[in-house]
Order: C-alpha cells, then sequence, then structure tokens
C-alpha cells in the first residue's frame, strides 16, 4: 500500500485531504508544521509527500529540498500543493526537485488522478532501475 | 434613616460647593476614575467570560460540523459517479435538530466557506449544494437586511463565495456605498455573479478602486470560469477613472490582450508620471515591439522612473532592435540605477548577439561596470 | 541668615511665585490627564475600526496573489550565535508571496557570521548597488547556494556601533518598494508582513489631481498628489520573557513573570494600544517603535534614512520623513495596527533598563532640540501643531515639571504651608486617574484579542496599574532626568551589553546584545 505524507498548516485542508485520501486506500501520515513534517520525514516511511509552500518553522520549499538532497529518499514523489500565485516560487519548486503543482482551491479528483499517475511512473522507473542493476 | 442619608448627601454638597474649584475638579474626576475603573474590570470580566463561552461552544460544535461536511461532500460514496446536481444528502444528518440553532448555522457557513476555498470541481459544487440544501441561503440573505454595514458585507462574501445569485437590484446600489469595505465586497460579488455585464461597473465607478481591493478583483476577474474577458483597451481609453485605468493595465499585461497596445500607446503623453510608468511596464509585459521607437525617443524627456522602466520594457521586449541604445546607457549614464537597468535588459536578452555584447563589455568598461555585469549575470541573485 | 529665612517663609515674591507655580501646574497637570483621556477615546474608536475593517477581510488573500508588493525584510544582528539560526529561519517563514530577508551582521566578534553560513549554504557574491544612506563599509555579501533559501540575503559589515547604521546598510542593499525594520532577536508573528503592508493599500481618501504649468525640465505637467500617502505602519509589541517558544516561534502568550518587564509591558500595552491608537485615530502618530515597523522606502531614502547619531534613531526617521512629506506639500499618514505582532526581550535589570530609558529620553531631547523649527509651525500640519507640542509639553518637560513639583512639595511640607486634607485629594486624583487610564489601556488591549489564556494573567496585569505610581514610575522619572543630564553634558553613550537569556528549549548560553 502506498503511504502517503500530508504537510498542511491549514487544519481544514489537512484533515479534509487525509479523509479523501483515506477513503480512495491510501495509507496517510500528516503534519501541520514544519517541525513536524522534518521529524516525520526522518522517522517514518512514505512514498509521496504531499505539501503546503507556507507554514510555521519552515516553508515548503525547504521540505522539497531537504528530500531530494537525502540520497535515501530518493523514491519519494513531491506534489507541492499551495495557494501561491507567485509563478517564480513555483518554478523554484520544480526546480528543487517537486514532481507536481496544483494550485488551491484544488480538484479532488485531479490529485487523485495525479497520485495514481506519479505511482504508476514511479513503479515503472523503478523497475528499470532494478533491471540495470541486475 | 432614609432622611439621614439624603441630609448627610445635602452636606457633603454643601461642603463641596464651598471648596476652591480645582479642589471640586479633582473630586469630580476621582469619582469618575474610580467608577471607570470599576466598569473596565466588570467589562474585562464579561468579555473574558463571553470568550470562554464562545470556545468552549467552538470545541463542541466544530468537530460535529466538520464530521457532517466530511460525510456528506468529502468522502459522499456518490462523488464524481453520478453528477453533483443529483447527488442526495443524508437527509437525518443534515437536518439535525443541532443545525436548527442561528449561531450552529453561522459556524456551519463559516466553515463551508473555508472548504471552499481550498476545493473546486465537483467537491467545491457539493458544498454549494449543501449550502442550499440546508437553507444556508436564508441565513444570508437574512444578514443582507441588517442595518450594520459589516453583517451586510458578511452576507455578500458569504453569498458570492457560494455562487448564490444576488438580484442586480439589491447589489448594484451597494457598489457605490459610501463605506469603502462594504463598496469594495459588493464590487466582487457583482463581478462574479452578474450572468451578462460583469465589468459593467467599471463604466459607472466613481470612487477609487484601493489597492487592496484590487487583490480580491483580480483574483475573482482571474479565477472565475465563464467569465467573458472584455477587450480592457476600452476602459484605459476612456475611463476617467485613474485607478480602473491602472487596474486595466494589469489585466491586460495578464490576459496579454496585443490589441490593447494602441490604447496603451495613448497613456505615453500623459502628464502623470506614474501613469506613464504604469503604461511602459504594460507595454514592456506584452512584448510590444511596435512600442519600441516611441519609447526610445520619448526616454531623453522622461523622469528618472519612467526611464527605468523603459530600459526594463526594453529588455521585456527583446527584439534586439535596441542592443545599442541599452549599451550607451549602460556605458555613459551617469546613475547607478540606470546602468543597473540597462545591464539587465541586455543581458536578458538571451540571444547570441546580446552574449557577445556582453562579453564585449565586461572585457573593456571599468571595475563598477563589471561589478554591475556580474551581479546581473549571478543566478543566485534575482534582483 | 535669619533675614534670608524670613524672606523665603513670608516673601510676597515667594509667595506671588509659589502661588503661580501651583496654579501652572494645576492647569498642567489637569491637561495633560485631558489629554490621556481623550487618548482613551479615541483609541477605543480607532480600535473598534480597525476590528470591524478586519475581522471580515480574508488577509490571505494577498498571499496568492501576484499583485502583492515586495518587501523586504532588514534585520541587523550583533553577536547573537545563540539565536541567530532559529530566528532567521522564523523570519523566512513569513506567510507572504514576495519578500526578501536581509540580515545584517554587524561586525560581530563572535560566530554569528559562521553559524549562518553553515546552516544555510551561503556563498560570498558581487553584489552591485549604491550607496543611498551613509553606512560604514560592506565587506561582503552573501546568498545562499540552496535555492529554498533565495530570499536570504546577509550582508557582513564593519560595526557601526549602532542599528541605524546597520539598517542603513540593509536599506541600500534592498530591492522592493517597502521595507520592514526589526531586530533578528524580536519574534514576529507570521502574518505581519500582511498586517503591515495593509495600511499602505487601502487608505481611504485616494485622489489626484493635475494642476500647474509644464514642468521646465521634463516638458510634462507634474501631478499634485492630493491623497494621503502612508509613508510607514507600526504595531504593537510586547515582552518576550515568560512567553512559550518553541523554535522562535511563539507558542502562548504570557505576561513576564519578573516584576521589572511586567511593569514594561503593562507600560507598553498602554503607550501602543492606547497612545499610538489614539494618534492613529486623528493621523498624528509621532513614532514608529523601533522594534517594528514598515516603511515606504522612496520616502525613506529621500528623508536621508537612519541617523547613527540619534539616540532615538526610530523617531528621528519618522520626524524626517513627515517633514520631507510636508515640505514637498504631500499629505502622508503613518498608522498604526493594534494587534501584537512583535514580542521582544525587555530588559530584567535595573542597570539595564536604566540605560535604556536614559537613551530614550536623550533621544527625544536630542530630537526636540534638532527639529526644533518644527514645534508650532503650522507649516508641518499636524506634525508641528500636535505632535510636537505633545511631546514637548507632556514627554519632554513632563518629568522636569515632576521633578521641581516634588521639591517644591517637600518644600511646602517643610515650611508648613501645607494644606494636607487639600494635597491629599489632590494626590488621589493623580493616583485613581492613571489606575483608570491603564486599566482602560489593559480592557482596549483585551478587546482587540485575547492574548492571555489565564484569568490570574490579566488580574496579574492589572494589578500593575496600582503599583505602578510607587514603584516604576519613580525609576522612569530618575532616568528620564539622567537622560537629560547627559543630553546637557553631552556625556558618551555607552553602548551596554545585556546578558540574554536566550528563550524556549534554548541552552542558557551568555551571549552579548546591545541594549536596545
Amino acid at each position: 500500500m502506498t503511504t502517503i505524507l500530508i504537510i498542511e498548516d491549514d487544519d481544514i485542508m489537512l484533515k479534509a485531504v487525509r479523509n479523501i485520501l483515506t477513503k480512495a486506500g491510501y495509507n496517510v501520515l500528516t503534519a501541520k508544521d514544519g517541525k513536524e513534517a522534518f521529524d516525520k520525514m526522518e522517522n517514518c516511511e512514505y512514498d509521496i509527500v504531499i505539501t503546503d509552500l507556507m507554514m510555521p518553522y519552515a516553508n515548503g520549499l525547504e521540505v522539497v529540498s531537504r528530500l531530494r538532497s537525502d540520497s535515501t529518499k530518493r523514491h519519494v514523489s513531491i506534489i507541492v500543493v499551495s495557494s501561491v500565485g507567485n509563478e517564480e516560487t513555483i518554478t523554484e519548486a520544480f526546480r528543487l526537485g517537486a514532481d507536481d503543482y496544483l494550485k488551491k482551491p484544488i480538484m479532488a479528483g485531479e490529485l487523485l488522478i495525479r497520485l495514481r499517475k506519479l505511482i504508476e511512473n514511479r513503479s515503472t522507473s523503478n523497475l528499470k532501475l532494478v533491471t540495470k542493476k541486475k | 434613616m432614609w432622611s439621614d442619608l439624603t441630609n448627610l448627601l445635602y452636606q457633603a454638597y454643601e461642603q463641596y460647593s464651598f471648596l476652591p474649584l480645582f479642589i471640586e475638579i479633582a473630586l469630580f474626576f476621582i469619582f469618575i476614575a474610580i467608577f471607570a475603573t470599576i466598569f473596565a474590570y466588570g467589562v474585562i470580566l464579561f468579555r473574558r467570560w463571553k470568550g470562554y463561552v464562545h470556545d468552549k461552544r467552538m470545541k463542541f460544535i466544530r468537530p460535529k460540523v466538520e464530521e457532517m461536511i466530511t460525510e456528506q461532500v468529502l468522502i459522499n460514496e456518490n462523488l464524481e459517479q453520478i453528477p453533483v446536481e443529483e447527488i442526495e444528502f443524508d437527509q437525518a444528518a443534515i437536518n439535525d435538530k443541532i443545525f436548527k440553532k442561528p449561531w450552529v448555522r453561522q459556524v456551519v457557513i463559516d466553515i463551508l466557506i473555508q472548504y471552499r476555498k481550498n476545493f473546486r470541481g465537483e467537491v467545491g459544487e457539493l458544498l454549494r449544494k449543501l449550502y442550499i440544501d440546508m437553507n444556508l441561503t436564508k441565513d444570508s440573505f437574512e444578514k443582507m437586511k441588517s442595518l450594520k454595514w459589516e453583517r451586510k458585507i458578511k452576507a455578500v462574501v458569504e453569498l458570492t463565495q457560494m455562487d448564490v445569485q444576488i438580484s442586480d437590484v439589491t447589489i448594484l446600489p451597494l457598489t457605490n456605498s459610501t463605506n469603502p469595505s462594504l463598496r469594495a465586497a459588493a464590487r466582487n460579488a457583482y463581478i462574479q455573479l452578474s450572468k451578462n455585464e460583469p465589468f459593467k461597473f467599471f463604466d459607472v465607478a466613481t470612487e477609487p478602486i484601493l489597492p487592496w481591493d484590487q487583490l480580491e478583483l483580480f483574483r475573482i476577474i482571474t479565477t472565475t470560469k465563464d467569465i467573458a474577458i472584455p477587450n480592457f483597451s476600452r476602459w484605459v481609453s476612456y475611463s476617467t477613472n485613474k485607478s480602473v485605468v491602472s487596474f486595466c493595465l494589469k489585466l491586460i499585461a495578464h490576459y496579454d490582450q496585443q490589441t490593447a497596445i494602441p490604447a496603451v500607446m495613448d497613456l505615453l503623453n500623459n502628464k502623470d508620471h506614474y501613469f506613464r510608468a504604469n503604461a511602459i511596464n504594460c507595454l514592456g509585459k506584452l512584448g510590444a515591439e511596435a512600442a519600441e521607437d516611441r519609447l526610445t525617443k520619448i526616454y531623453a524627456t522622461q523622469p528618472i522612473h519612467c526611464q527605468l522602466e523603459i530600459l526594463k520594457a526594453l529588455g521585456r521586449i527583446a527584439s534586439g532592435n535596441n542592443l545599442e541604445f541599452l549599451k550607451n546607457e549602460f556605458l555613459f549614464s551617469s546613475n547607478f540605477d540606470v546602468r543597473m537597468a540597462a545591464a539587465r535588459s541586455i543581458i536578458k536578452h538571451n540571444t547570441p548577439a546580446s552574449r557577445a555584447m556582453v562579453e564585449d563589455l565586461r572585457a573593456t568598461t571599468y571595475e563598477e561596470n563589471k561589478l554591475i555585469i556580474s551581479h546581473c549575470l549571478n543566478p543566485l541573485i534575482k534582483h | 541668615m535669619r533675614s534670608f529665612a524670613y524672606f523665603f517663609s513670608q516673601g510676597t515674591f515667594w509667595d506671588v511665585m509659589g502661588d503661580f507655580y501651583q496654579k501652572a501646574v494645576f492647569i498642567y497637570g489637569t491637561s495633560l490627564l485631558m489629554a490621556y483621556g481623550l487618548l482613551a477615546i479615541m483609541s477605543l474608536v480607532a480600535i473598534r475600526r480597525y476590528i470591524k475593517k478586519n475581522t471580515i477581510v480574508d488577509i490571505n488573500i494577498i498571499v496568492e496573489s501576484p499583485l502583492a508588493p515586495g518587501i523586504s525584510v532588514i534585520a541587523p544582528a550583533f553577536n547573537e550565535s545563540v539565536t541567530i539560526v532559529q530566528n532567521v529561519r522564523s523570519l523566512l517563514t513569513f506567510n507572504y508571496p514576495k519578500f526578501e530577508v536581509i540580515i545584517v551582521n554587524d561586525g560581530s566578534t563572535d560566530d554569528t557570521l559562521d553559524k549562518l553560513i553553515d546552516e544555510f549554504e551561503l556563498v560570498q557574491v558581487d553584489y552591485a548597488f549604491r550607496e543611498k544612506l551613509n553606512c560604514e563599509p560592506i565587506k561582503r555579501v552573501f546568498k545562499s547556494l540552496n535555492s529554498a533559501y533565495t530570499k536570504l540575503i546577509v550582508i557582513d559589515k564593519v560595526n557601526g556601533k549602532s542599528k541605524a547604521d546597520a539598517s542603513n546598510a540593509g536599506i541600500n542593499l534592498s530591492s522592493y518598494d517597502y521595507f520592514l525594520c526589526t531586530d533578528v532577536d524580536c519574534i514576529l508573528e507570521k502574518n505581519t508582513l500582511i498586517k503591515l503592508i495593509k495600511p499602505f493599500m487601502d487608505e481611504e481618501t485616494t485622489k489626484i489631481k493635475e494642476v500647474g504649468e509644464p514642468c521646465m525640465e521634463c516638458g510634462f505637467q507634474h501631478i499634485k498628489e492630493d491623497y494621503r500617502k502612508v509613508i510607514a505602519v507600526g504595531a504593537t509589541l510586547r515582552m518576550v520573557n515568560s512567553c512559550e517558544v518553541d523554535e522562535g516561534l511563539i507558542t502562548r502568550v504570557k505576561p513576564p513573570q519578573k516584576l521589572l518587564p511586567r511593569f514594561q509591558e503593562m507600560e507598553y500595552i498602554r503607550a501602543f494600544v492606547l497612545g499610538k491608537m489614539g494618534w492613529d485615530f486623528i493621523n498624528a502618530v509621532p513614532n514608529v517603535s523601533g522594534g517594528l515597523g514598515m516603511f515606504d522606502k522612496d520616502v525613506a531614502i529621500k528623508a536621508g534614512g537612519y541617523d547613527s547619531k540619534s539616540f532615538g534613531e526610530d523617531m528621528d526617521l519618522i520626524t524626517r520623513m513627515g517633514s520631507y512629506m510636508r515640505v514637498h506639500d504631500r499629505k502622508y499618514a503613518v498608522r498604526y495596527v493594534p494587534e501584537t505582532l512583535c514580542w521582544t526581550e525587555g530588559p530584567t535589570t535595573l542597570k539595564v533598563f536604566g540605560r535604556q530609558r536614559s537613551r530614550w529620553s536623550r533621544g527625544l531631547a536630542q530630537i526636540m532640540s534638532i527639529h526644533r523649527r518644527i514645534l508650532f509651525n503650522p507649516r508641518f500640519g499636524r506634525l508641528g501643531l500636535i505632535v510636537f507640542p505633545y511631546n514637548f509639553f507632556f514627554e519632554l518637560l513632563a518629568p522636569l515639571i515632576e521633578f521641581f513639583g516634588i521639591l517644591y512639595y517637600i518644600y511646602l511640607i517643610y515650611t508648613h504651608q501645607i494644606n494636607w486634607p487639600y494635597a491629599i485629594i489632590l494626590i488621589i486624583f493623580v493616583y485613581t486617574y492613571s489606575v483608570m487610564i491603564t486599566t482602560l489601556a489593559l480592557l482596549w488591549d483585551q478587546i482587540t484579542f485575547k492574548y492571555y489564556k489565564k484569568w490570574s494573567e490579566v488580574i496579574g496585569l492589572c494589578f500593575m496599574a496600582f503599583l505602578e505610581p510607587f514603584v516604576y514610575h519613580p525609576l522612569i522619572l530618575f532616568f528620564a532626568l539622567k537622560g537629560y543630564f547627559n543630553f546637557i553634558t553631552g556625556r558618551k553613550h555607552v553602548w551596554g551589553n545585556m546578558q540574554r537569556q536566550g528563550f524556549g528549549n534554548q541552552p542558557k548560553k551568555d551571549t552579548e546584545m546591545k541594549a536596545a
């Protein structure tokens, strides 16, 4: 089962996304600020991170950059979900290695489709890696 | 007993009236001060108690509301299976006795709005349906009738957020209200909800649109679906309201309305510096090659901030025709900001010719200019 | 000798003088108290207006907007090694879409800079800038290699012995139209930028009209700006001393436990909530506090930026910005936000506290003498007719008048001339009135926001109002007089070192900082 870590400081949104994803059959972890996020990022197993950009203690870009600089977390896909309309920030997120970006207000259906797609892509690319090693 | 007291008071008053004026004043204020202090304590006490009750109520009701919305909307089985209009809510759940109390209904509205801010699409639609099915529209329209402007605004905002039609007769008078906040809220509602001519109020707006109100207006215009985007050059040419014109310039740039270029270029004759600067900025963002000649021609007569805007615009247009112009400004201007802007614009061209020019300049120019170039070339520095 | 004493006790000259002084002091004192009363009423109206206007507004609208104006956050740091990393981290997490954080390392002698370089992967860059404001030379400029920290700029400069100098350096490098001035050791609320930029963007009565002949230089007709331009916005400060802080974030607001900072908390609430908001109501805010303020960069630079020689550089800047606007015939406003957005550490020892207060009053005296042409000058509008006269009579002269009043009282007691019942009534008058004003301030504060969670905390603070006239006020009086003395004698100000407590779960470690 795929595990998803949701990092979001808006309580309503966090719970809502958690409920939707749980219903869709994912295993869900949550973090409500940068500190909790870093803690869970270190100590938990997860495959996909959905992160907000602005929150207490850290910003979403730091989350992305930290994940990408950690070689043991290479396999983790990152989706940035934010209401920021500022293009620079979005470009920055992608440059740091985010896989996808969704602007709030989001469409729940779209989020699920994108998640599915990321998981599919990942399994194929992982396969490649495995075959290469052999 | 009673007569004793009145007697005492009378005596006190008699003595009081014989006192010197300044002592009378002092006594009077001592009385006021003691009374006001006790009163203030009373109010603090009362407010804290009210706050406490409010918190406690919220703690109790919010989870219940959230749970209801989660069940009815977020994890609704029928979501994405059948069209939103056909989804039926569990009547027992949404008609629970608890949701009849007015204050609870307000909490439901507030929470629904919070969800709406995070979700659009099917979920958003279903949230709206819940709002209507629970008959919360009635609560909002009730508030609209209030005499207090802040309650009116709340009503307008709720209805706008929930995409509920407000009749033009109700909303149009409010768009020219003397209260700026109410005016802004009504304007936003009108744009978002009016079916036929959402931008009509641009024609009639006499009051300025404050920068803060432009934020919301911009968001509504750029995110409301099925809104017919008109050619904003209309207002650029004809509106006498400066804030409308400068707001339209931003919209023109956002929608990249190339057809507006002639109208925007007309603004270059405007007498207001800041206005001209806005127009030049807009031309740059449109990448208006047609305007380049005009810009370089008027350059010499412009005040500094317009000059900087022109240099910036030339970098955005980046046709390559004015590289020499930029180079001259970079080399010979005595103003640091001008040189900086010129260097940035040359680099922004990013063509073989411009890159060669940058290399050339870097090799030949003096120290400070070299520093400017390496500053502008450094990817770590954004400004 | 005898005739001398006789002259003193019964001489007509001294009787007349004494009588005159008594009356003058009574009128002065009453008008001062009336001014406070008026401020209390005005501030209540201003606060209610602010709350009405802002509770319905969704402030997050600006976060998602591409139209949000850029803000440069400038925070000077001097030997802040213990807390620097987490404080910079918290400055980087503002809820705002377009800002930069400029940390000015003001020639620290500890490892402040090294810590920043390590933590944020900084590298030195060639940075071209023009020195628009005077400051000590800038040695190096750093940017981060990690693009999660693109917003961060670190400046290493030669110590200029003042916050003003460091702030100027930051302004020189800032690239946005507004700048926020703060201290690196202040703890800021995450919506600070939104709440402070808002007054710049929704000042009412914006109207522009064209007047006059075409300009000789550019050939265009110039515009007379007939709208009120907001040049600066400030917000309430509070003591961080006993608050619960977690990695640069306030988790629970508490009034200070120690007596001295608790008095200061009460005083800050009164000065900001009641004072500044009252002045805001009639658009006559005298000062935006150095701990937190947002400014229009253009006007600040044209007014000459901070004066590194000033002892009250914050008020000095506002005064110069205001007089710049008035001289150029433009209407302006300085606005205040009644919410607390900044928590700062108040001095806990008498020594440091005294130094801070002496410095403040010295700064006031300095400003009054430098800008004396503004006083009663109608050309400067409210600045000359309200702000300056108030500050001159009720801030600058108050300690002196009070001091001589006490001396006179002692003399009266000594010579048995005093009318005890009247004297006691007058003292009770002043006492009850001051308690009332402070209590009202605390009430207004509770109206704005319920900061303290517990009852006992509010009561504990209210209690200070009763003690203040006996304990805290004499201290302030003493240090103010000391400040004036220093001003007159021109004594060099000693930059004190304050032992920092370090907040939250930080290990207690001794570092030094400038005392206010």
